[in-house]
């Protein structure tokens, strides 16, 4: 995208934004870096500085535009709604087209095309968390048709750390008998990190061959774990199958009666909402049901939740092109939490769940950091 | 010294990482939430009070324009580099030094945000009072440059009552300290002058505020009116009664409206005007007094009075009227907001003459405001990319400041001069008035190098 495209596309939107810094201290980079430029106030007036002609794109704007975590919570407390975060990632597409972007992102997009997810492993090593649940009836998965498609994603299939994200998920369908299915080296990246990388219109080949891949197993309904997945799917594949995250098939099933959590898990535990789950698709009630349907955990809410939520640090590539501000951005966090009392953060992400336990491993913080499925398996068992 | 060598030395007594000098950092800081703009040449992120100190002696010896920030969200211009030079942002120097309950007090860091601080001595069951509708940005330093006030203003006081001491640095480096715990200092009371001086003096480093005990009990009341001046009546009857309320806050339709697109607060839209009146202090007299405003709202024609039934009902109507401000931005992307005062009884006379100027210059003009202290707001909307409608919009501000002083009102209530205002300082001030202002600022700063050119005006002709 170039500046006169960006101006059609964005200049009424950006010129909403009237300065009135509101958004300061929702903002994680912000509150780490302390300088306007890691503002959301910052990176809109350098849209609106460029779009005017007063900046031409640079290095120093790459920096910023490039550190947003695309967390959204800018927009959650402006009062103009200005859509900051959108934005953003209008003008990232600008800085591709002038070259100026981190040079990592090269490589992922050379990955993606090249081996369809974002690790270069070989896409046929897609389901190799399988084997954490070798006791399993062979054909239980890759089915060639069933009910509900598991969407498994690339972060939960290829990081060790998460691998077990999908493994429990799978053996919480199995134990409330959901006929269902995976496409294994079928599955190819949903396209959500080329969004945040400035490159959308590469997401459409992604797109094409997955939503064939539903139609081929016939399913009605598809599930993810990912959260940045689903909102993907949600946002941009146009489908009429039903799409479901995790905690909202989770809490269903719990309701319907065909999963019932037993085991007690004594500890006081707080929910991280996602952004992409919370803020960004609307989803904030069912992973709370699910978390107190857990007998004997007692709960607490961190004092910034659902709407407020604060990011872990783990959004908009940033992980990938800075990750001493991922880092910052996830101690705040754990301190957060820390400050409820909680011993235990459950969230519904993978990539919340890498980038908290990264953090309290670093820091050598007892914190326990658990996934919903984690907990969900845990308590039924 | 060019810039280049200025940079060099800021890096030397700040760190490397913490002096801007791209293109892109320095116009990032030629904005506040003013219309104003104008770019410094570096930006230094201080830590600590001898940082400052050496970051404005150095600016001294050199005679270069230097000025403070803190979220830059002030309305009239006041943290615009108009003359280039230096911004010291303070944002790194946001630490709370100590919360001192046996004396009430507490000693911070100007970066503090105000909210931050309040959060804090609440948990102990104590209250900083000053209530900015911005304060879960704005920072301390902010508010005491800018003499800040809001709703609670009305029975507690603005920022200048709630100061006990500052450690300020002068134009040469030293540093100072005016006031401090006790409550009563000898000498000149340098803090008070200190306090409203749109950092046109010196650099606050820490301050020393003072703390008072929560209420026991609130109760907040909205009360709905069909036209505004039974709503601007109702205002002067309580008044006059002798309740003094903690917060009598007034906003209109259009206002009302905007809120309502962001925040649900359930605000009457179909009403012309409201109050939001709330009573804080100890339980035993609340309810008889909240009895008596009641009464008075009757006889002024209000349509209803509801009582919030908890804290949720309460934040949530104080949400509405601290982002209204914001609000407007779902009308038109650009607001000007005018902050005359006025003697309250005359409220509903300006306000008639504030929707006069609206048609005339054929602006829409949204009020909220406080009402208790006269303290008007009139928020001017438009689009600041239109440059018809924006001299359109300069020529309404002039007007409605001028009304307000026609009434025996004044220019500011909590907003200060700045740039924006600097004209109108001629409706309130006389030539002598103003000459005064310059001999103070002659003494702290007589190079003119802190923060030139805001709030007073340069004399029409030199010599
Ligand atoms: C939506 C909105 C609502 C608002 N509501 C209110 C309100 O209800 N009441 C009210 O009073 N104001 C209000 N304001 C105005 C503004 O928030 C206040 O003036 C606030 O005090 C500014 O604080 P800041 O930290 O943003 O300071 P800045 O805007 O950064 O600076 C303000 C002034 O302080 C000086 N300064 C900053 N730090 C220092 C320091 N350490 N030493 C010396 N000088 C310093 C600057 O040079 C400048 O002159 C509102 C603004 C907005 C945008
Ligand atoms: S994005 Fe919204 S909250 Fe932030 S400065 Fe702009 S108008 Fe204010
Ligand atoms: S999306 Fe998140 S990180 Fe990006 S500007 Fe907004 S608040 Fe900051």
């Amino acid at each position: 995208m170039n500046i006169v495209q960006l101006r059609k596309l964005s200049y009424d939107e950006v010129a909403k934004c009237n300065k009135c810094g509101f958004c300061l201290p929702s903002c994680p980079t912000y509150l780490v870096m302390k300088e306007e430029a890691y503002s959301p106030r910052g990176r809109n007036a350098i849209t609106r500085f460029a779009i005017e002609n007063k900046l031409k794109l640079s290095e120093d704007t790459e920096r910023s535009i490039f550190s947003c975590l695309g967390c959204g919570a800018c927009t959650a407390v402006c009062l103009s709604s200005v859509k900051t975060k959108d934005i953003i990632f209008q003008n990232r597409e600008c800085e591709v087209d002038e070259g100026f972007y981190p040079k990592i992102i090269d490589r992922l997009v050379r990955t993606l095309e090249g081996s369809r997810n974002i690790s270069d492993d070989d896409n046929e090593d897609r389901a190799e968390w399988l084997e954490l649940i070798k006791d399993f009836p062979e054909d239980a998965f890759e089915k060639e048709h069933a009910e509900i498609l598991f969407f498994v994603g690339c972060v939960a299939s290829f990081f060790p750390m998460v691998q077990r994200i999908p493994a429990n998920m799978a053996k919480i369908l199995q134990n409330a008998g959901v006929d269902f299915t995976i496409l294994g080296g079928d599955e190819w990246c949903c396209g959500f990190p080329l969004i945040g990388a400035g490159m959308p219109e590469k997401l459409e080949q992604m797109k094409e061959h997955n939503l064939k891949k539903v139609a081929d197993v016939g399913a009605k309904t598809v599930v993810f774990t990912c959260p940045s997945c689903y909102h993907t799917w949600k946002h941009f594949y146009k489908t009429d199958v039903r799409l479901m995250h995790a905690s909202q098939l989770i809490a269903e099933l719990i309701k319907d009666k065909r999963l019932t959590l037993k085991k007690e898990v004594n500890l006081t535990a707080t929910y991280h909402d996602p952004c992409d789950l919370g803020r960004n698709s609307g989803v904030f009630e069912e992973p709370r049901e699910v978390v107190k349907a857990v007998p004997g955990l007692n709960f607490v809410e961190l004092p910034q939740n659902r709407m407020l939520s604060v990011c872990c640090g783990g959004g908009g590539n940033v992980e990938m092109t800075d990750p001493d501000l991922t880092a910052q951005v996830a101690q705040m966090k754990l301190d957060s939490i820390k400050d409820v009392g909680a011993q235990m953060v459950v969230t519904a992400c993978q990539q919340c769940v890498r980038t908290m336990q990264t953090r309290a491993k670093r820091t050598k913080s007892d914190l326990v950091v658990k996934d919903l499925t984690d907990l969900v398996v845990e308590a039924m068992e | 010294m060019d810039n280049k060598e200025l940079a060099e030395r800021l890096r030397e007594i700040a760190g490397k990482d913490y002096v801007l000098t791209s293109d892109m950092d320095r116009m990032l800081y030629s904005y506040d939430a003013s219309l104003e703009k104008a770019i410094p040449d570096v930006v230094v992120l201080p830590n600590s009070t001898e940082e400052v100190s050496k970051i404005m002696s150095l600016a001294y010896r050199e005679k270069i324009p230097i000025l403070g920030r803190g979220s830059g969200t002030n309305l009239t211009g006041g943290s615009i580099p108009v003359k280039g030079g230096i911004v010291v942002h303070f944002s790194r120097m946001n630490r709370i030094l100590e919360i001192d309950i046996p004396n009430r007090t507490a000693t911070v860091e100007p970066g503090v945000i105000t909210l931050d601080l309040q959060t804090e001595v609440l948990k102990k069951g104590f209250i900083y009072q000053p209530d900015p509708a911005s304060q879960k940005v704005s920072t301390i330093g902010g508010n005491i440059a800018e003499n800040s006030g809001g709703p609670h203003c009305l029975k507690y006081g603005v920022t200048s009552n709630h100061i006990l001491g500052l450690e300020v640095v002068l134009n040469d480096g030293t540093v100072i300290w005016t006031g401090g715990k006790s409550r009563d200092n000898p000498g000149y009371d340098l803090a008070g002058l200190f306090v409203g001086s749109e950092g046109t003096l010196g650099l606050v480093t820490k301050a020393i505020l003072k703390l008072e005990r929560a209420p026991e009990t609130i109760k907040t009341m909205l009360a709905i009116y069909e036209t505004i001046e039974d709503g601007a009546n109702t205002v002067s009857a309580i008044i006059a009664e002798g309740i003094v309320p903690a917060t009598l806050e007034m906003m209109d339709n259009p206002v009302m409206r905007a809120v309502e697109e962001t925040i649900k607060v359930g605000y009457p839209l179909d009403a012309a005007a409201v109050l939001i009146i709330e009573l804080d202090g100890m339980p035993e007299g609340m309810d008889e007094k909240a009895q008596k405003i009641m009464e008075i709202c009757k006889q002024n024609n209000v349509r209803e009075v509801k009582l919030a039934k908890d804290d949720a009902e309460r934040d949530l109507l104080w949400a509405g009227r601290k982002g209204a401000f914001g609000a407007v931005g779902q009308v038109r992307p650009s607001y000007l907001c005018c902050d005359g005062t006025v003697p309250r009884t005359k409220l509903p006379e300006v306000l008639n003459k504030v929707m006069d100027i609206s048609k005339k210059y054929d602006v829409p003009i949204g009020n909220v405001f406080h009402a208790g202290d006269g303290n008007l707001h009139p928020l001017i909307m438009f689009d600041e990319r239109n440059k018809d409608e924006l001299k359109r919009v300069l020529k309404a501000s002039t007007d409605i400041l001028k009304a307000c002083v026609d009434v025996g009102g004044t220019i500011s209530g909590e907003h200060g001069v700045g740039l924006e205002k600097l004209k109108e300082t001629s409706f309130i001030f006389c030539e002598n008035d103003i000459e005064f202002e310059r001999h103070i600022k002659k003494a702290f700063d007589p190079d003119d190098f802190i923060n030139p050119g805001k709030m007073i005006p340069e004399p029409v002709c030199e010599q």
